[in-house]
């Protein structure tokens, strides 16, 4: 996906000469091509997160288009309030690309997680957060919101699903609607385990790419089912909460770091995000257990 | 003490004593510095968004009654708005609110922001090709943030030489972090370092104008509460107190009188 936030901005780049790239010290090879082409355009400014945020905000107040980007938790976690109060509260846009999702670094251990992104940063006033699931879905997304002038989060993962969708920012995908009793919900990447999870069973599937602002249509529409939220990270949950008359329950995150090691894959099975553990947290929710 | 300064700081009395809200001491600290920017920078109060302006940022948000008195002075505002200050319809808060206040550019008082802004709009400028320059004013309890530093590392190695500091040493950190020799440190960080009286209007003028191959730190040497005897000397009792009317009259009396410490 990080190929795809490349290609995009270098392509935005091209048509758009208030885009500037701004990395902390992530990524740097990748951009090598954006560096050679828009060497102006083109900061790796270090491991300074909060910084990055403060000065991007500076940039987006002088009509640029920044993209920031670095690793998740630091990005997002570390530098709340830069986000908070530089952009958010000041009213200055810009474009905030984390990579690593919530544990796409499970080899590095939990200090590299970064599970409450998209909760922490949906509370804040004015602010948009994206969790695209594919490279197309970046693509789209990214043309749509990068120069909207709103402060705007982009969850990246090494991990992407491989369905072919066509998104609309702030519009939910109804993956499928059997009339069942039962709605599954997931966004991201993961959206791949829980499509094999659910191939079979008799449940209503939807899939958000958009966490903030949540699709209020597509929640009323299925606001007469119990919701079941699928998900491998927090926020999204508690978006769909916030609409009145519906109840959620969450399979996903447990209540403490996910401490193994290993790959994404490892971790997703550990906590039961594998199509197996999916499908059974699915049937048995279904069967009232 | 420059006339302005003086009757800027007799708008910080007024104000605080009819709004009932102070933030004294340090508005007092900064009065010369904010004055002397405003005094070197492309501005025009009649049209605050001018789009050749120059900007000036203050990341010691708490400063704000002192910087809106001297806007106030510049033309931006009458000096009697000031005096809501605080109240819950007013424009002017506690810390200072852009799209409230003309003449804000960013809204600050979380400390160690304004400055990584102030940075990001010097960068901005620079990509413009635009002769605009930034202009941030950062206290000495604010340099305890180590978004600051992490700021000034980024300003000098993008080498923002239309970006200057304005360090207000009024060693107010004396009770916890103290910032000893802050010349040699933004020195070591690779500023061009301007060491002078933050009272003095025509030096700290100098500095500004001075050339500067780089980022430009104009360390201003100054007294928390400058102009008052009383102030200076309690500062920690005046942090936040508003004058009674007799307080008024002693701290106005000492003011005219110029009874600063030396």
């Amino acid at each position: 996906m990080r190929r795809q936030f490349r290609d995009t901005v270098m392509d935005l780049a091209a048509r758009d000469d208030r885009v500037v790239v701004i990395l902390g010290d992530i990524s740097h090879y990748l951009f090598n091509t954006f560096q050679e082409k828009y060497p102006s355009r083109f900061y790796n400014m270090g491991v300074c997160e909060n910084a990055l945020v403060s000065v991007a905000a500076g940039l987006g107040a002088q009509g640029f288009h920044p993209f920031v980007h670095t690793i998740a938790p630091f990005i997002t976690e570390r530098s709340l309030e830069q986000i908070k109060l530089d952009m958010c509260y000041n009213e200055f846009g810009g474009n905030i690309l984390s990579c690593g999702a919530s544990f796409d670094y499970a080899w590095d251990g939990a200090t590299h997680h970064c599970y409450s992104d998209l909760e922490i940063l949906r509370l804040l006033p004015g602010m948009e957060v994206i969790q695209p699931g594919s490279r197309k879905e970046l693509d789209t997304l990214l043309r749509s919101q990068y120069n909207n002038g709103r402060p705007t989060y982009f969850k990246l993962s090494d991990h992407p699903h491989t369905i072919d969708l066509n998104v609309e920012f702030g519009r939910a995908v109804v993956m499928k609607d059997a009339g069942a009793a039962l709605t599954v919900v997931t966004a991201g990447p993961l959206l791949a385990n829980v499509l094999e999870a659910c191939k079979d069973l008799s449940v209503n599937l939807v899939y958000f790419h958009t966490i903030k602002p949540i699709d209020t249509e597509v929640l009323a529409r299925f606001r007469h089912t119990q919701f079941l939220v699928v998900h491998d990270g927090f926020g999204l949950r508690e978006a769909i909460n916030e609409m009145p008359g519906i109840r959620t329950w969450y399979h996903g995150l447990p209540d403490q770091f996910c401490v193994w090691y290993g790959t994404v894959h490892d971790i997703r099975r550990r906590i039961g995000l594998d199509p197996a553990g999916i499908r059974q947290a699915v049937t048995s929710f279904a069967a009232g257990g | 003490m420059h006339p302005s300064c003086k009757q800027i700081r007799r708008d910080i009395l007024f104000s605080s004593r009819a709004s009932g809200h102070g933030h004294i001491p340090t508005s007092f600290s900064v009065v010369e510095m904010i004055f002397a920017a405003y005094g070197s920078m492309k501005h025009d109060p009649a049209n605050p968004g001018w789009d050749e302006r120059d900007i000036f940022i203050l990341s010691k948000g708490h400063a704000a009654l002192g910087f809106y008195c001297v806007l106030a002075q510049a033309g931006y505002f009458p000096v009697e708005e000031v005096k809501t200050f605080g109240a819950f319809k007013s424009k002017f808060g506690g810390h200072p609110d852009r799209r409230k206040v003309p003449g804000v550019e960013v809204s600050t008082g979380s400390l160690g922001h304004g400055i990584g802004i102030a940075v990001g709009m010097a960068l901005a400028f620079k990509l413009q090709g635009s002769p605009r320059r930034v202009y941030t004013l950062v206290g000495d309890g604010e340099a305890n943030e180590g978004s600051t530093w992490e700021a000034i590392m980024v300003a000098v190695n993008l080498g923002l030489d239309n970006f200057a500091i304005l360090l207000d040493f009024n060693k107010s950190q004396v009770r916890s972090l103290q910032i000893h020799n802050p010349a040699e440190r933004l020195r070591a960080f690779g500023c061009e370092v301007f060491d002078v009286d933050g009272h003095h209007v025509d030096e700290v003028k100098a500095a500004l104008h001075a050339g500067c191959g780089t980022v430009k730190a104009v360390v201003g040497n100054t007294i928390k509460g400058y102009g008052c005897r009383t102030l200076e000397q309690n500062i920690f009792e005046w942090h936040r107190k508003s004058p009674d009317e007799a307080q008024l009259e002693m701290l106005l009396r000492e003011l005219d009188s110029g009874s600063s410490a030396p």
